[in-house]
């Protein structure tokens, strides 16, 4: 099995506002590729529905092999902690939290040995270049966040990393370094990345570019459902 | 990194919500625990006094009220045995022990009961603690008094200091001064934590010959009364403490019903078991003792509506906290279990801190208690109350954590992790 995600058949809409049909979509292990399209195109939607948070009408969808469809949620949630690695555009880091905690709260979900936890999270923020790594989050900048938030998404050495809109908030500069970053911690873990982004600028970063307009069937709005930005 | 680190983290993070929702459940609870120390110590003040004591002869109008006067010194009893029906009473039966008392008296607003030596020597205030003194010795000669520890506290008065004593109490229309005959303190007794540590105690005889005296200028007769100038009618007592033979170790004998019932055929005394009496004092004040409680568990009530009211606010600013731990793959199970254990953790700390807030005050108010109002507040918890009431806090801010926890299990996962949100 090559595959670090397959969709067939997928079928998933909001009612009658927006529907979205796959009918093959595969990502290869450690191949990287953005998704595109426009705002309300429905580029979260096809995220959360790998990452399992949202539940296709019908289809299947694996993850490193494993159906996340037709699942129990609580298998669903084990997958997503065991094979997927997230990123969001506000990296939903929990500021109370020490850096070192925030990426250890992942190795915590995958099940791993409670004992590891810190030595884990502490070599992987140094080797992204984060040393005070007991400090609340709170306390680091929007960069350092950043790195904190990609360690957080690889250190379960993840089949595959989604990354939903991770540089809209920055400037051209910023967002240049935080998809160096990713793209290198992805390929350092082994990770395969989906990438989805409305900057057409981020096309030349991919060796492969899914339009995600092409699996929306009928959207009579694409701006009243965040989920689908 | 665990579930409990992280709802420790979560707690800490809401450190001044978390330390008043906490405080509010420690108040509650020790309030409960202090009402049910003083509603212990209420009742054991009843009991305390009556001590060894197993039947009590007077001749009031009850059973009740020759306890309230005869042990908590409520009024003076009204009418008198004669010193024959005490020989009577006193012969009929191997008593352990035997008692006269004599009340009437006063000295500055303090009964004086007059008793026989062995109120000192065999009767215990309470059971397992005889009389102690802090200073001077029991009354053996004619005019000694010992003071109870409240009159002495009160009154400032010192052993080999003299007073007067009072004809009748200090209300009474006929109460006058027996400036005749001064009273030498010749001793000052330990608190008892009874009714009797507001009392003066003499010997029997001085208090006959006070009532010789004043029959005797009634009769015009002139002179001091003496020992020698009693008779029969001036030797009156109010009261006879009895206790009968028990075996070594034990408190009670199945002879006390049965000398009960024998007494109570003789129509010219009241015989009163004071336990039982205390019982009904008990029953009578019960409805007043269950409002205390009832306070107690709606002031624990609000402290568990503080914490719901306190997390449930807290959601609203958790929503993300929980969909991100979602989206880490964190089981709704597993974050409803971290909610709950959050105002569990709550109720934990307001219980152990209200245990330790109730040992502190009655720590503190204990001895107040005992040296101002008699009352004998034992310091320690009541071990079976303490864990009925710390595990009912813990339940109870269990139960407040449930409707946080479903809010918790409901927060959907994406809605929430959009950058708007």
């Amino acid at each position: 099995m090559n595959h670090a995600v397959e969709l067939a058949n997928v079928h998933f809409d909001y009612g009658d506002e927006f529907s979205l049909s796959i009918q093959e979509l595969n990502l290869n292990k450690g191949e990287m590729a953005l998704i595109s399209g426009g705002s309300g195109s429905g580029k979260s939607t096809l995220l959360w529905l790998i990452a399992g948070l949202l539940r296709a009408r019908s289809g299947s969808i694996s993850v490193a092999g494993e159906r996340m469809d037709g699942v129990s949620e609580s298998a669903a949630d084990r997958i997503r902690a065991r094979h997927i690695g997230l990123v969001f555009q506000t990296h939903h880091l929990l500021p109370e939290f020490s850096a070192q905690d925030n990426v250890a709260l992942a190795l915590m979900a995958a099940g791993e040995p409670e004992k590891t936890h810190a030595s884990r999270s502490r070599e992987l923020l140094n080797k992204l270049g984060i040393e005070r790594v007991h400090v609340p989050v709170a306390n680091l900048s929007v960069g350092q966040q950043q790195r904190v938030a990609v360690a957080r998404a690889i250190v379960c050495k993840p089949t595959i990393v989604l990354a939903d809109e991770p540089t809209a908030s920055l400037d051209e500069v910023n967002a240049s370094q935080a998809m160096d970053l990713i793209q290198q911690a992805c390929r350092e873990a082994g990770a395969a990345l989906l990438c989805a982004s409305h900057d057409r600028a981020m096309q030349s970063r991919f060796e492969r570019v899914i339009q995600v307009d092409s699996f929306v069937s009928s959207a009579r709005s694409h701006t009243q459902t965040g989920a689908r930005a | 990194m665990n579930d409990i680190s992280i709802v420790v983290k979560s707690l800490r993070s809401r450190r001044l919500s978390t330390i008043i929702t906490a405080a509010s459940v420690a108040v509650a609870t020790a309030l409960l625990l202090t009402m049910l120390s003083l509603r212990t110590a209420s009742f054991e003040a009843f009991q305390r006094g009556t001590g060894t004591t197993h039947l009590l002869v007077s001749a009031d109008s009850s059973p009740l009220t020759a306890v309230l006067n005869g042990v908590f010194y409520a009024n003076a009893p009204s009418n008198p045995i004669s010193w024959s029906k005490f020989q009577e009473i006193k012969n009929g039966f191997p008593y352990e022990w035997v008692v006269p008392t004599q009340q009437g008296d006063s000295f500055r607003g303090f009964p004086v009961a007059a008793v026989g030596p062995e109120f000192f020597t065999r009767f215990e205030p309470v059971r397992g603690e005889p009389w102690k003194l802090v200073d001077g010795q029991f009354p053996s000669k004619l005019f000694e008094v010992c003071l109870g520890s409240t009159v002495a506290a009160d009154t400032g008065l010192r052993v080999g200091q003299k007073i007067v004593l009072t004809h009748g109490t200090g209300a009474s229309l006929h109460a006058h001064e027996h400036e005749e005959f001064p009273f030498v303190i010749v001793g000052i007794l330990q608190p008892s934590g009874s009714a009797h540590d507001r009392v003066v105690f003499t010997d029997l005889e001085s208090s006959w010959i006070l009532h010789a005296q004043e029959r005797r200028e009634r009769a015009g007769i002139e002179g001091v009364a003496t020992v020698a100038d009693l008779t029969d009618d001036d030797r009156k007592i109010t009261g006879i403490l009895l206790r009968l033979p028990t075996r070594p170790g034990r408190d009670a004998s199945a002879a006390i019903q049965q000398q009960f019932d024998a007494l109570r055929r003789d129509t010219a005394i009241v015989v009163a078991q004071p336990a039982q009496q205390i019982d009904r004092l008990r029953s009578i004040i019960g409805n007043i003792d269950e409002l205390f409680i009832a306070l107690g568990v709606a002031v624990l009530l609000s402290s568990g509506i503080s914490i719901l009211l306190s997390m449930h606010n807290s959601m609203a600013e958790r929503r993300k906290q929980i969909a991100l731990l979602r989206a880490l793959g964190v089981a709704r199970v597993r974050i409803t279990g971290m909610i709950l254990t959050e105002a569990t953790l709550i109720g934990f700390a307001g219980a152990i801190g209200g245990c330790a807030l109730s040992l502190i005050g009655n720590a503190v108010a204990s001895g107040a208690l005992k040296s101002r109002i008699g009352l004998v507040v034992d310091p320690t918890l009541d071990p079976r109350s303490t864990v009925i009431i710390v595990a009912g806090a813990i339940v109870l801010s269990a139960l407040a954590g449930v409707l946080p926890a479903i809010t918790a299990y409901r927060t959907p996962v994406a809605d929430n992790l959009r950058p708007e949100a």
